[in-house]
C-alpha cells in the first residue's frame, strides 16, 4: 500500500480552485415560494437569476476555437514537428470535450428545475400530485 | 504477503477457531471445529467481493461511451458520475458496474504535453505504474484515490475516492498497451474504425462547433495518425473481441457513411467466453435475410460469418452489412444467431430499442455492441460462479 502513496506523490497536483462545494449543475439560486413566511417575501424579491459563471458550453466552444487557431499558427512553421502534433492532438481532446458537453446538455434538458427535481424529488416544487 | 491470524470465540460454546486464508487475493475466512472425535472440519467461506475487470480500447470519438452506456444498460441502471464530487470527474458508477477514463492516469497534463511535444497517445504522456497499482488494488476489492484528469482545463485534479465495484471498466487509448494491466483484463474489446468512416464520424462531431472547418478536421486526425498507428493499433492483437467498422460494400462509391459494414472478430479459446455463430460453428456462411419472408428497404443487410486467423490468433468472424428499418428485421436477425448469451427470446432487441437514439442502433454497431456487452454479463456470472465453488472444492478434497 506504501507503494500506492509514493505513485500519488510523484503525480503533480495542481488543484484549481473553483467553489466545489456548491453543485455545479445549479446555476441559478432557487427561489422558494412560502407566502405564509413573511422573511421569505423580503428576501426573494432582489434574488437575482443570472448564473455566476460563462456556461460550460461557452468556455469550452472558445478553448476549441482558439486551440485550433493556436494549432495552425504552429504548424505553419513546422508541420511535422512535435509541438505541431500536441497542437492539435489538444483541437482534438477540446472537440471531444465540447462534444460530450453538448450531449450531457442534451441529456439533461437544460432546464434547472429538472435538475434540481432529479436529485430532490420529495420538495414542494417537485411534487407530482397523479390522483 | 501471507498473513494468517488465527482468533479463538468463546461465544460460541465450543471450541472453534477461525483463521483468515493465507492467500489475500481472496480474503476468504474458514472456521475450523477443533474437536479431535470428528474427522472432518467444517469449513464456511465468504469470498470477499470478486471484481471483473473489463478492458475496452479505442480512439477519442469513436463511440467509447455509446459502448459504455450500452454495457450498464444491460446489467441495469443508467451509470452517472459520482455524486457531490469532482464535476468534471470521467468516472461513471452504477450498480454493478464502475467506469475509469485511462485518461486520469496521464502523467503530463496538457501544458507539459505541449513543452514536451508528445500527444495523449504517447506512452511517456501516461503513468502505467500507477494504473497497475490502482486496477490491481481495485481487483483486490481495495478502493483507491484515483486522479482526476480535468478535460475542459487540462489540468490533473484532486484524487477521487473509487470504491471496488463489482465489474470494473477501464476504457481509454491505452488499457492493453502495458503487459501487467492486461493481465489484470478479464475481457478485452478494441474498437476499430477505418479512416473512412473516422473521417465522417468526425465531421458529424465537430462541424456544429464554431472554428472547426473539414481542413482543420482533416488535419487533425492527419497529425495524430502516427503516434495512433505505432502506440494504440497495435493493442488490437491482444483484444478478445474487436469491433471493426468499415464503409458499407452495398452501395457503389458510397462516400456519405451512413450504412456501415461491421465486423465482430471474436478470438477463440477465451475462458467463459463462446463466440456468436450463424446456423453452423466453425463454417462459412453467406445470409442475406431479406427475401421472401423478409422485406427490406434498400441497400438490405447482408450476414457472413466465418472462421478467420487475425494476428495469429484463430478468431470467429460475425459481419453485417446494412441497416436496420424494423423491429422485425431486427428480431428476425436475432433469432437466427446463435450463442448469444442472452436470457429470453428478444433480449438483444429489447436491449437495442432501449437506446434507439443512441448512434449506431439502427447498424452492427449497435448489435454488436449490445452482443458484447451481454457476452460480458455472462463471462461475468460465470466467472463469480466459479469462483464461489472453487474453494469449496479445494476444502472437499
Amino acid at each position: 500500500m506504501a507503494t500506492i502513496a509514493t505513485s500519488l506523490n510523484i503525480v503533480p497536483q495542481r488543484a484549481i480552485i473553483t467553489s466545489k462545494t456548491q453543485p455545479a449543475r445549479l446555476t441559478c439560486p432557487v427561489r422558494l415560494n412560502n407566502p405564509w413566511n413573511l422573511a421569505s417575501r423580503a428576501t426573494n424579491r432582489m434574488v437575482n437569476f443570472r448564473p455566476v459563471k460563462a456556461t460550460p458550453e461557452g468556455v469550452i466552444s472558445d478553448k476549441v476555437e482558439k486551440s485550433i487557431k493556436d494549432a495552425e499558427e504552429t504548424c505553419a512553421g513546422d508541420p511535422v514537428s512535435g509541438e505541431c502534433v500536441a497542437a492539435w492532438d489538444e483541437v482534438e481532446e477540446l472537440s471531444a470535450a465540447a462534444s460530450h458537453a453538448r450531449d450531457k446538455k442534451k441529456a439533461d434538458g437544460s432546464d434547472p428545475l429538472e435538475e434540481y427535481c432529479k436529485d430532490n424529488p420529495e420538495t414542494n416544487e417537485c411534487r407530482t400530485y397523479d390522483n | 504477503m501471507a498473513v494468517s491470524t488465527i482468533y479463538s470465540t468463546q461465544a460460541l460454546n465450543s471450541t472453534h477457531f477461525l483463521t483468515s486464508s493465507p492467500s489475500s487475493s481472496t480474503k476468504q475466512v474458514f472456521f475450523y471445529r477443533r474437536n479431535t472425535n470428528r474427522r472432518f472440519n467444517t469449513i464456511i467461506t465468504c469470498a470477499a467481493q470478486q471484481t471483473v475487470v473489463i478492458g475496452l480500447a479505442a480512439d477519442s470519438g469513436c463511440g467509447k461511451s455509446t459502448f459504455m452506456r450500452r454495457l450498464t444498460s444491460v446489467f441495469g441502471g443508467a451509470a452517472e458520475p459520482p455524486k457531490g464530487g469532482n464535476p468534471d470527474s470521467n468516472t461513471l458508477i452504477s450498480d454493478m458496474t464502475t467506469v475509469i477514463c485511462l485518461d486520469d492516469y496521464h502523467s503530463l497534463d496538457r501544458t507539459g504535453r505541449k513543452e514536451k511535444g508528445v500527444t495523449a497517445l504517447d506512452p511517456r504522456a501516461n503513468d502505467f505504474d500507477l494504473m497497475y497499482e490502482q486496477v490491481k488494488a481495485l481487483k483486490s476489492g481495495i478502493a483507491v484515490e484515483k486522479p482526476i484528469y480535468n478535460h475542459v482545463t487540462g489540468l490533473l485534479d484532486a484524487p477521487e475516492l473509487i470504491q471496488p465495484p463489482k465489474i470494473l471498466v477501464i476504457e481509454g487509448l491505452h488499457p492493453m498497451f502495458d503487459e501487467r494491466v492486461r493481465d489484470l483484463l478479464d475481457f478485452s474489446i478494441y474498437l476499430d474504425i477505418s479512416n473512412e468512416v473516422k473521417f465522417a464520424w468526425k465531421i458529424q462531431r465537430d462541424m456544429a462547433e464554431r472554428g472547426h472547418s473539414l481542413e482543420s478536421i482533416k488535419a487533425s486526425i492527419e497529425a495524430r495518425k502516427p503516434d495512433f498507428d505505432a502506440f494504440i493499433d497495435p493493442q488490437k492483437q491482444y483484444a478478445d473481441a474487436v469491433i471493426e467498422v468499415l464503409p458499407t460494400q452495398l452501395i457503389p462509391d458510397d462516400n456519405e457513411g451512413k450504412v456501415l459494414r461491421v465486423r465482430l472478430i471474436m478470438k477463440e479459446g477465451v475462458k467463459y467466453f463462446s463466440p456468436v455463430y450463424l446456423f453452423d460453428e466453425g463454417s462459412t456462411i453467406s445470409w442475406i435475410p431479406c427475401g421472401r419472408k423478409l422485406t427490406c428497404s434498400y441497400p438490405g443487410i447482408k450476414f457472413n460469418y466465418q472462421p478467420d486467423s487475425y494476428f495469429d490468433n484463430e478468431v470467429s468472424v460475425v459481419e453485417m452489412d446494412g441497416q436496420f428499418d424494423r423491429l422485425d428485421e431486427l428480431i428476425y436477425v436475432e433469432s437466427h444467431l446463435s450463442n448469444l448469451s442472452t436470457k429470453f427470446y428478444g433480449e438483444v432487441t429489447q436491449q437495442m430499442l432501449k437506446h434507439a437514439d443512441f448512434p449506431g442502433s439502427n447498424n452492427g454497431t449497435g448489435l454488436f455492441q449490445t452482443i458484447v456487452g451481454l457476452k460480458i454479463r455472462d463471462l461475468y456470472e460465470q466467472l463469480i460462479a466459479n469462483k464461489s465453488t472453487a474453494p469449496s472444492e479445494a476444502a472437499k478434497a
